[in-house]
Formats: C-alpha cells, structure tokens, sequence
C-alpha cells in the first residue's frame, strides 16, 4: 500500500499558476468571478501563495505554491463531527460531500488554509461544458460542503486501472497529478514515500527539505525543497 | 397576614389570564420579527447557501457562531439561580428561580437554533447522531447540550408542577392545558411536594457539573484548536465558565427587572439588590481571567497569538475590545457599587490623570482606543486632551446618570446588567471572530467580515423567538414560585 507524498522544489517554481488552472480544470473547481472573488469566495484546490519579505529597502517576493498537506496527522480529520473528513488507505484525507454537514469546523482547524466552503452552488460558463472532467471523483461539489485538493485521487484511480491492464504493479512515476503533470519548471514530484527508492522519498531526504509548520505535530505529507 | 398572602396568590394566578391590549401589540411586533427573519431564511440561506452572509475564506464563522456561543454562555444564569435556591437552599432567591430556569431552557434552545442555522446542509444535521465521531468536540457539545437540556427542562417541571395543579384548580378554563403541562402527576400531598424537593435537589446538585461541562466543552470547541492562535489556550475553558456564569446571571436581572413591572410580578426590590450584589461580585472575576490570558500573551509576544491580540485591542476589532472592558465590566461594576457623585468626580479626575500619563509615557496609539475619533491625533490635539474628553464623556458622565444618592434602584441594577451582557456580546465577537483572520501562512489579508442584512435579519429574528416563547410562558404559568406560606394562605 502506497503512502502517497509530493514534493515542491521552490528553487524551481516560477509562480507561474499553471498548477492552480491545471487543478482547477481536472478537478472541475468553480472559476468564482471578479466579485465573489474579491469577496473571499474562490475555491484554491491548489494556490500559489505571494509573500513579499523585507522592509521597502530589500524587498523580496517569495512564492508558495500549496495543495493540501495531506498530513498523517490530519487537524481537520479530528474535529470533524461526522466523519465526513477522513484519511484513506493511502494517506490521502479526502472528503465525504455527501456526508458532509458544512460546520466548517475543518476549514477552521486547517492550520494550512487549504480547506475552501461551498458559499454557492457551483456555476461553470457555457464554453466549458466540454472541458468538465467526467470522472466520478472530480464531479462538482454541492453547494453548503467542503472540498479540498485530493492529490487527482481519479488520477490515481486510473493508473491502477492501467497497470492492472498491463499487468504489473504500480511502479514510480505511474501516477501524475494535474499539477505535476503541468509544472513547466518541473518543481513538483509525486510519489510513495514509503518506497525508499522513490524520487520523493529521495527529495524528501535532501537537507533542503522542509515541511511547513511542522512544530504543530500535523506531520504533512507535501514537502517543500526551499530555495537554496 | 394570610389574607394578604392568598390575596397575591390569586392575583398572580388569575392576571395569567387577562391579556391587555400592552400584550397583545408585544407578541404582534414579535411575531413580525420572527417572520421577517423566518422569511430572509426561508427566501435567501435556505435557497442560496451561506453565499448570504458575509461569511468568507478565512473568516469561516460568524455572528451566528457568535449568537451560539453567547446564548450557551447566558443559559447559566438559570443554573446558578437554581443551584443556589433548590441546592444550597438560598430562599431569598426563590421569587426569581423559575424565571432563571425559563431562561436556561430558551437560550439553549437558541444556541441550537444558532448552530443549525450555521450549517451548510441543514438538511443533514442528523448526520451528527447517525455518524457522531468522538474525536470532534463539537460531538462532545451534541451531548453535553442535550444532557443539560434534560436537567434543566427537570427542573423546571419538579419546581412548577406545584403552580400548575393550583392554576388548574383556580382556572377552570385552562384546566386541560395544565393537565397536559403537569403530565398527569396532579398529587399535591405533603409526601409528593417533599419528594418534589428531594428531586429538585438531587438535580440542582447535578446541573452544576452539567453547567461546568457544557461551557468548558463549548470553550474546547475553540480551545483544542491548534491552528488559531487566538483560541489555544488552556485558560479559554474556565474563561468560558466564568462569562457564561456573569452573563447568564446579568439576563436573569435584565428578565426580572422588566418582567416584575410587565407583569407585575410579587418581586421584593430586595432580591434585585442582591442578584446585582452577586454580579458585582462576579466582574471582577471575569475581568481576572480577562485580564491573565491578555497578559500572558502580550508578555510572552508570541507573533501570532500576539497579531490576534493587536487586532482586538488596536485593530478594527478595537472598538468591541475596549466597549468590553469600559462600558461592559467597569461601568456596571461601578454603577453597582453605586459610589457617592463626589467620588466618582475625584475618582475620574485620577483616572483621566493616570491614563493621561500612561498614554504618553508607553506612547500608546490612541486611534485605536478612541476609533471613532481617529482623526483627532491628526488633527494635532493632544492625547492627554482626548483621554480626558474619553474619560469624561465614555465613563464618568453615564456613571454620574447612574449613581443615585437614594441607593441603588432595581432600574439602575438591570441597566448595569444590560450592559454586562452587551459587554458579554462583544466579547464573545472578540473571542470568536478575530482569530478567525490571522493565518498561520503567509496568505495575503482577506476582506474581513462584517454580517450582512439577511444575517442580522436572521439573528434579530431568532432574538425575538426568544423573546416571544419567554412572553408566551409568562402567560402560561406564573412567572414567580408561588410561595409555601402563599399557598397555605389561600
């Protein structure tokens, strides 16, 4: 059983967003327009977040692309009423739309922000209709839930399906996240951590790894290489 | 003697069935309210989702999470009132105990009513006891919520049954409603009435643990949150306990002093003196605990708890901040204490001069403190100037209205009480609200909250429900325990 992790070499990133459209599509998250956007509404499965360090003088822009963390020690996991948050075989904590309440006691307990609410039903344009991803995982969420970044658990779906059809067992590389798919400077990397072999769970060794506000005990499963 | 005893038992027996014009226009406006805030539920949240409110990323909860936690706290009251006469035997209490009990009873049921309407998929809330996971504290509140509700809806049957089979024989043409209301149980033998007492005090005793739990349980809800500052803390539980207890107390003497006139209730001046003594011995209390946490983080300057600090005290929530601790503690702690008009004036003189100073010695940036005069620092008037105007006019001057020569007066008691549970609002805003908008990553400030006008209509409607069942009951039985020697008497 895999235990899945991604890696993010921020040396790499260009902030250019590809990863934020690229989830958006494959995961049929709502564009949310001009005003519920500027109103706080959007929904970031995967956001590139600005921080701009430094005092007028030295200014530095930094940029943090951030799916979910996947921690092994989910926050949102634990305070949910109703188990409609919870973590898989694999290590991927998905979410339950169906059961869901939207309390959003989760998205409050999310010390990362990646936890988004449904404040409307989601709308997508006419032009889009053929763009929509059919698969069951990705279908649109309700509105009054939560949903969140679920590593294109559909993704992985699909490559089992695949290497069943070769027959073979899922090696390195088999699955490929939309936003790691798309990253033109090649700063993501998806993988088993549990496989010591894996390219992540060789990049999640290297001693410019850093797994964010780990002093919380959340234990992520997303690893960032900082700039070197 | 006992003529004038029974006399007063069948008054306050038989005016439960006039109903004056005064009344009747009270339920009309009430039922308006409740229809306006039915209606903007019905029309906008319930068709458009919480798209409606002002609610946003990252400010995921709002008043209605504010409402719930407020109306959790202020259903203490009733338990401390009831502890105190059917546990510790404080007779002196018992004119006002089933108004306490009424109260506990609503506000719980509001605070459920709070939380549904919170919900994204309201529909769905039964998913909390098909699917219950214990890890949630929130689960833990489901319980702790519903084994209160039962002690408190105990005891206020065992302490009215009593009144309810007297009703029934004075008014015959109810006889049927309180038939139903005592469940059948009409015996009213010495036996029956002893082990009334002995039940009654059995639960009294178990309300306390209960009211303990239920507020410590509903503080955890925030406390065990490890990813807001602002709430992580081991003090917000007892904090919780302490404000539920001042402010449940505070609604109880806000309820009597205007129900004793309303209905004319059988009420002593005396009993409101003394529920406002209690209270002005609580505040401070309250205000320790405030005062502890604030310290803790402001010393130890922690960033991020500290950002949430800055925000309350000189932020934008600055405003509920400093109406808290002013107008909301100190105030009704000095109108209670009732102070002679010439201390106040020296007394305020030393205040302007003390915070004149430390204002310009620790350089603290008055547009915070004074919000709504934020301009005048601009403008070049010196800070010693404004605290003093701030002092004068914020302090000194409602104080001075309020302080009497004659005693403390059961009008001045409820209006200090009054603003001890807007005090309590506004804390209960600062708790939940502003840590909601520091994040832990550097994500860039979002556009805050501020409640829109189906939120508020939706609030001020749930408020008038209240209202309205607390009004509906006061016709229903009588709003004072009928008294043993009352009974004897008639």
């Amino acid at each position: 059983m895999p235990r899945w992790g991604m890696v993010i070499d921020l040396d790499k990133c260009t902030a250019c967003q590809s990863c934020t459209v690229a989830c958006r599509v494959e995961n049929n998250v709502p564009i949310a327009g001009q005003r519920d956007s500027s109103n706080g509404r959007a929904i970031f499965w995967n956001e590139v977040i600005p921080v701009i360090e430094g005092d007028g003088t030295h200014l530095k822009g930094r940029f943090i692309p951030r799916p979910c963390m996947h921690c092994e020690n989910p926050p949102c996991v634990q305070v949910c009423p109703v188990g409609a948050t919870f973590k898989d075989a694999e290590g991927i904590v998905r979410q339950d739309y169906q059961r869901c309440i939207g309390c959003r006691y989760c998205t409050v307990a999310c010390p990362y922000g990646a936890r988004y609410f449904n404040w409307r039903a989601p709308e997508f344009a006419e032009s889009h209709a053929s763009y929509r991803n059919p698969d069951a995982p990705a279908r649109p969420r309700p509105v009054g839930v939560v949903e969140k970044c679920t590593f294109c658990v559909q993704r992985i779906e699909r490559a089992r399906r695949r290497v069943a059809a070769e027959g073979r067992e899922l090696r390195d590389g088999d699955v490929v996240p939309a936003c790691v798919q798309t990253c033109p400077g090649r700063a993501r990397f998806f993988g088993d951590l549990d496989d010591k072999h894996s390219q992540v769970s060789r990049l999640a060794r290297s001693p410019r790894a850093l797994r964010f506000l780990e002093d919380l005990g959340t234990r992520p499963q997303v690893i960032y290489l900082m700039e070197g | 003697m006992a003529m004038a005893k029974a006399l007063i038992f069948r008054e306050t027996i038989h005016r439960l069935e006039r109903i004056g014009l005064g009344y009747v226009l009270l339920l009309l406006g009430l039922v308006g309210l409740v229809g306006w805030g039915a209606s903007s539920y019905l029309s906008q949240q319930w068709t458009r989702g919480l798209w409606v409110t002002g609610m946003n990323t990252p400010a995921y909860w709002g008043i209605y999470i504010v409402n719930f936690v407020l109306f959790i706290g202020l259903s203490a009251g009733g338990i401390l009132v009831a502890a105190l006469v059917h546990a510790v035997g404080i007779e002196r209490f018992r004119p006002v105990a089933r108004i306490a009990e009424i109260l506990a009873i609503s506000c719980l049921v509001l605070a459920t009513v709070f939380i549904m309407l919170d919900l994204g998929r309201p529909e769905r809330f039964f998913h909390l006891l098909l699917y219950g996971r214990m890890s949630s504290p929130l689960v833990w509140d489901v319980i702790v919520i519903n084994v209160y509700l039962a002690i408190s809806m105990a005891l206020g049957y065992f302490s009215t049954r009593a009144d309810l089979i007297h009703c029934m024989r004075e008014l015959p043409r109810r006889r049927w409603l309180y038939r139903m209301l005592s469940l059948g149980y009409t015996d009213l033998s010495p036996q029956a009435l002893e082990r009334d007492h002995r039940i009654l005090r059995t639960l009294a005793f178990a309300a306390i643990p209960a009211a303990i739990g239920l507020h410590s349980v509903t503080a955890w809800i925030f406390g065990l949150v490890k990813a807001r500052p602002g709430w992580h803390s081991a003090l917000i539980a007892p904090l919780f306990v302490v404000s539920a207890i001042v402010s449940g107390l505070a609604l109880v003497i806000v309820a009597v002093v205007v129900s004793r006139r309303a209905f004319r209730l059988p009420i002593a001046d005396h009993v409101v003196k003394d529920l406002g003594l209690l209270l002005a011995f609580l505040i401070p209390v309250l205000g320790y605990f405030l005062f502890a946490e604030l310290l803790t983080v402001v010393y130890a300057r922690e960033p991020a708890p500290l950002a949430v600090f800055r925000e309350m005290m000189v932020g934008s929530y600055a405003p509920i901040f400093w109406f808290n601790l002013l107008l909301g503690l100190l105030l009704p702690l000095l109108v209670l204490m009732n102070p002679p008009r010439r201390v106040v004036l020296a007394g305020s003189a030393v205040a302007t001069g003390v915070v004149a100073i430390a204002v310009t010695r620790f350089e603290i940036p008055l547009a915070g403190l004074l919000p709504f005069l934020p301009t005048q620092v601009a403008l070049g008037i010196p800070p010693t100037a404004i605290v003093a105007v701030f002092w004068a006019f914020g302090l000194a001057l409602p104080l001075l209205l309020l302080v009497s020569p004659k005693g403390l007066t059961p009008a001045r008691i409820g209006i200090a009480a009054a603003l001890v549970v807007l005090g309590v609002v506004a804390e209960r805003t600062n708790i939940v609200l502003p840590p909601l908008l520091e994040r832990l990553m550097p994500y860039p400030a979002g556009p805050g909250y501020f409640p829109t006008l189906v939120e508020i209509s939706i609030v001020v409607g749930t408020y008038a429900l209240g209202v309205l069942a607390f009004a509906f009951l006061a016709k229903l039985f009588p709003l004072v325990e009928l008294s043993h020697e009352e009974r004897e008497a008639a």
